[in-house]
């Protein structure tokens, strides 16, 4: 970490936010006063929010030491300047690198439709006021709302569908990247935003994404973390639904050492549903954390989570799991699977996951699993004249594909190649 | 004319069949609170030798250390006021094994309990314990023939030194938990159950656990070993006045199954809801044992308590079954611990539990397997079952797994009472509260069909209903 300071810690293992460097970064993103403002209160928020506690199951499995901010997150010197993705045709791409303003591109169709993107350092009275509304609560979070160094601010304005998806790269760069979006889909729009968190040289990365869904509006959240070996991080992405709003989050993990990812869903309005469907593939020492929440707070919503992990050589995978019906939340349903797959004796999977229900009259349930590959598939494929590695390769993908294929075209499209390309390399390179 | 079942009546009548309480008598009661001269006075008192002597001031010591768990219900523990709790009450009389020796009060009691009724009907030795101190205790002599030991933990003490000072605490240790050390600081009382090689006991033993005085803290200390190839099936039951102040109940159990044992140890909690139940329970399994765990939580404030089972043998199997019931201002917070230690271990979790009313239920569990056990299997199954708006139910069940061939499967189920099964029975001509009896009935009766007729047949009662009263 040549170009950037070392953080220093305060008396209960803080990093230290000095009120100058929060400002400095105010000034480098050349953000509007409000957010500036907001940025110093978040400060003051942040030097009393307690680091993770250990005893509770959110932070049982990982310590979060492995995962705190050790660059400041204000760089020495302006990152080198990644490439942008590829404008999808009808849709939008933007990138993202800590200690820059965010840069992005709209299809002419976007444009034309009405979906604004920009820097969140430029958004305006909209933005600020929901900035904040859904992130989950807790040390990273309180973090990133004070620290953030790049950030993007999406908008579907009312009654828009988009043409096509937006496509956000987050580049995990060197030192500490502090990555915030934000992303409003109004009454009755339609989007796909894709969130590709990508690259990373020994790099931590503390990233929010907050998407608030409005009534009878859909979106497709879509979270890739394929980061470099030597990356940790946490990633928090929370989204709050309105009545009738639909919301479906695909979230994929292949990269980094030491990353947890909580992904929480708020449904706030009545008829709200909301569904998850999650991959990890963890291989080498990866230890791969993932964290899902869903919170009922009305009645008549749905819910539904479908995550698979697979586990290979010393990795481990763990999970928490959150299903919250409120007492307010009559005739909910909420339904959550973990299914996970050893692959080797030396991998470790833990998984929780959690009930609470406030009130009678819900339909809830859960299950979990875990297991080996059953060599009684491996076998037969293996009749029908597949050699040994390219039986495994086939097994797990019909393990994990069996919940792909379940979405839509949009996301599938985006995750699907990734996987397979993460379980040939799993199962050591492609046969 | 027929009464009409509630399932509001559970325990409408504890007052007038549990929750009286007799005058106080008694030859010794400890002052409020605790310190180490309250250790020192419970151990002169029983004539300890000296290493039990130690092993209960560095428990107090220990105790007081560990601050209270930050999990679970925080609001009521932290409610629990220690220093208004007698932790040592001796009742008038000396331990007895004939019924008429035994002080007529607590006699009484006891026969209104219907404990040595029970015991002439089907046990194969009984223990009464009421306050700190076990009150009467009586074994079939042909099992004592056999060489089967079946007393209170503090004769054992005296008069099997060897057996108790080897397994004492070796499952459970003092710095288990925060109430693991209270109880090991001021233990007194509890079961000693030590079954010779492939000595099968083929009725039950059973111990009643009675608390009287208010604000009292009954902390008994069990202990079983199953030599090799043994079976010995052991039932309790415990009832406490209805008191407006709360007492504290914190036991402690420990199991061992040598080589190809066979314990159950079984379980119906019955304390009135002003007893605060933090047991710690757990089993050692050697190789080819088996450990069965049968646990129904009715009463109590806060009941906290997941018997455990340490499968340390290779194909050792396991298995808990527990049924817990919170109505009003109750939360049974309970579960089960595995931990498979070795290759080829097995076990089973089936947890039923029904919240009414403004009650709580939590099932909190451990599936544990270590690297290296290979070949093992585990089974956890929770159904919850609600019954009105305010009522809640948890489910916070942890696996940590470990190694590749492991097969591990959880499920759980919260919903109310299905309104197609209760049309379904209306259909027939069975009214609703009826029907709806019915269906709780047949939710718990996996875990009903484990007990003894004769446990069952309360259980059911309790569940079912007291007809008087109730309008037909």
């Amino acid at each position: 970490m040549g170009d950037v300071a070392v953080m220093k810690r305060d008396g209960v293992g803080r990093p230290q936010l000095a009120a100058a460097d929060v400002h400095a970064l105010s000034q480098l993103l050349a953000e509007t006063p409000e957010l500036g403002g907001r940025r110093l209160d978040a400060r003051e928020r942040y030097q009393k929010t307690p680091l993770p506690d250990r005893v509770r199951h959110l932070w049982r499995f990982t310590n979060p030491e492995h995962l705190m901010p050790v660059a400041s997150a204000l760089p020495l010197a302006a990152p080198a300047a990644a490439d942008l993705p590829e404008t999808p045709e009808d849709g939008a791409a933007a990138l993202l690198q800590g200690g820059t303003r965010s840069r992005a591109v709209l299809s002419d169709s976007a444009r034309a439709a009405g979906l604004e993107i920009l820097p969140l350092a430029e958004a305006g009275e909209a933005a600020v006021a929901a900035l904040g509304s859904t992130a989950a609560a807790g040390f990273f979070s309180a973090f990133n709302d004070a620290a953030w160094n790049t950030g993007l601010f999406v908008r579907v304005p009312r009654g828009v569908t988009l043409p096509g998806p937006v496509h956000v790269r987050i580049d995990a760069g060197a030192g500490t990247t502090v990555p915030r979006l934000l992303v409003l889909v109004e009454d009755g729009a339609e989007a796909v935003v894709v969130e590709d968190h990508v690259g990373g040289r020994d790099a931590r990365v503390v990233g929010v994404s907050e998407a608030l869904v409005g009534a009878d509006a859909r979106l497709s959240r879509v979270l890739l973390q394929r980061w470099a070996a030597d990356v940790n991080g946490h990633l928090s992405a929370a989204s709050r639904l309105e009545r009738g709003a639909e919301l479906l989050t695909v979230f994929a993990s292949f990269g980094g050492s030491r990353a947890k990812m909580e992904l929480a869903a708020t449904l706030a309005g009545e008829g709200a549903r909301s569904r998850m469907v999650g991959v990890a593939l963890a291989g080498g020492g990866q230890h791969l954390d993932h964290h899902t929440r869903h919170e009922h707070l009305v009645g008549r919503t749905w819910s539904q989570i479908d995550f698979k992990a697979v586990v290979s050589g010393r990795s481990r995978s763990s999970y928490t799991g959150l299903i919250r019906i409120a007492a307010d939340a009559p005739e909910s349903e909420a339904y959550q699977e973990n299914r996970n797959l050893m692959l080797s004796d030396t991998g470790r999977v833990d998984t929780i996951p959690e009930l609470e229900i406030l009130t009678d009259e819900v339909s809830c349930s859960h299950g979990a699993t875990v297991a080996p590959v059953d060599m009684e598939q491996v076998f037969y494929l293996q009749s029908r004249g597949l050699d040994r590695k390219a039986a495994m390769g086939l097994v797990v993908r019909g393990f994990v594909e069996d919940t792909l294929r379940r979405l839509p075209d949009a996301p599938r499209a985006a995750v699907a190649a990734l996987v397979a390309d993460r379980i040939d390399a799993l199962n050591g390179g492609r046969s | 004319m027929s009464a009409t079942p509630q399932i509001a009546d559970l325990n409408r009548d504890y007052a007038s069949r549990y929750g009286f309480h007799d005058p106080e008598e008694y030859l010794h009661k400890a002052p409020k609170g605790l310190d180490h001269e309250v250790v020192e006075m419970i151990s002169r008192y029983k004539k300890e030798p000296a290493w039990m002597n130690e092993i209960r001031h560095k428990a107090l010591d220990v105790f007081l250390e560990k601050p209270m768990p930050r999990w679970g219900n925080s609001a009521m523990l932290d409610s629990i006021d220690f220093e208004n709790i007698h932790y040592y009450l001796k009742p008038k009389g000396e331990l007895s094994t004939d019924w008429d020796d035994v002080p007529e009060k607590i006699k009484e009691t006891f026969e209104r309990l219907g404990v040595p009724e029970a015991e002439r009907k089907f046990l194969a030795g009984v223990t009464a314990q009421y306050e700190s101190e076990v009150v009467y205790h009586s074994i079939r002599k042909d099992l004592e023939e056999l060489g089967v030991i079946f007393g209170d933990m503090d004769s054992a003490l005296r008069e099997h030194p060897e057996i108790v000072r080897r397994w004492f605490g070796k499952i459970i240790p003092t710095r288990d938990n925060k109430f693991a050390a209270l109880n090991t600081a001021v233990w007194s009382g509890g079961s000693f159950i030590y079954v010779p090689r492939n000595t099968k006991v083929d009725i039950p033993l059973q111990a009643y656990f009675r608390i009287n005085a208010e604000n009292m803290g009954q902390f008994e200390r069990t202990l079983i070993i199953a030599d090799e190839g043994s079976s010995v099936h052991y039932i309790e039951g415990c009832t406490a006045p209805v008191y407006s102040s709360d007492s504290l109940h914190s036991a402690v159990v420990e199991l061992v199954a040598l080589p190809g044992a066979h314990i159950r140890y079984t379980t119906i909690q019955n304390w009135s809801t002003n007893v605060y139940n933090l047991v710690t329970k757990r089993a050692h399994a050697y190789a080819d044992s088996v450990v069965e765990w049968v646990d129904g939580n009715i009463g109590s404030k806060l009941t906290m308590k997941y018997p455990a089972i340490v499968l340390k043998g290779e194909r050792a199997h396991g298995e808990v079954l527990s049924v817990a019931f919170a109505g009003d201002g109750q939360h049974q917070d309970a579960g089960a611990k595995m931990i498979h230690a070795a290759p080829h271990t097995t076990s089973r979790i089936v947890s039923k539990s029904i919240s009414k009313g403004d009650g709580r239920s939590s099932y909190r569990g451990l599936v544990q397997v270590a690297r290296g056990a290979v070949g093992c299997k585990t089974n956890v199954e929770c159904d919850a079952l609600l019954i009105g708006a305010a009522s809640r139910s948890d489910t916070y069940p942890t696996m940590d797994i470990s190694g590749q061939d492991v097969s591990v499967e959880h499920e759980a189920r919260v919903s109310k009472v299905a309104e197609e099964q209760l049309f379904y029975l209306q259909s027939r001509g069975i009214d609703e509260d009826q029907a709806r009896l019915m269906i709780v009935n047949g939710f718990i009766e996996p875990f009903v069909r484990e007990l003894p007729m004769e446990y069952a047949v309360e259980l059911n009662r309790l569940i079912e209903l007291e007809m008087e009263g109730s309008v037909g």
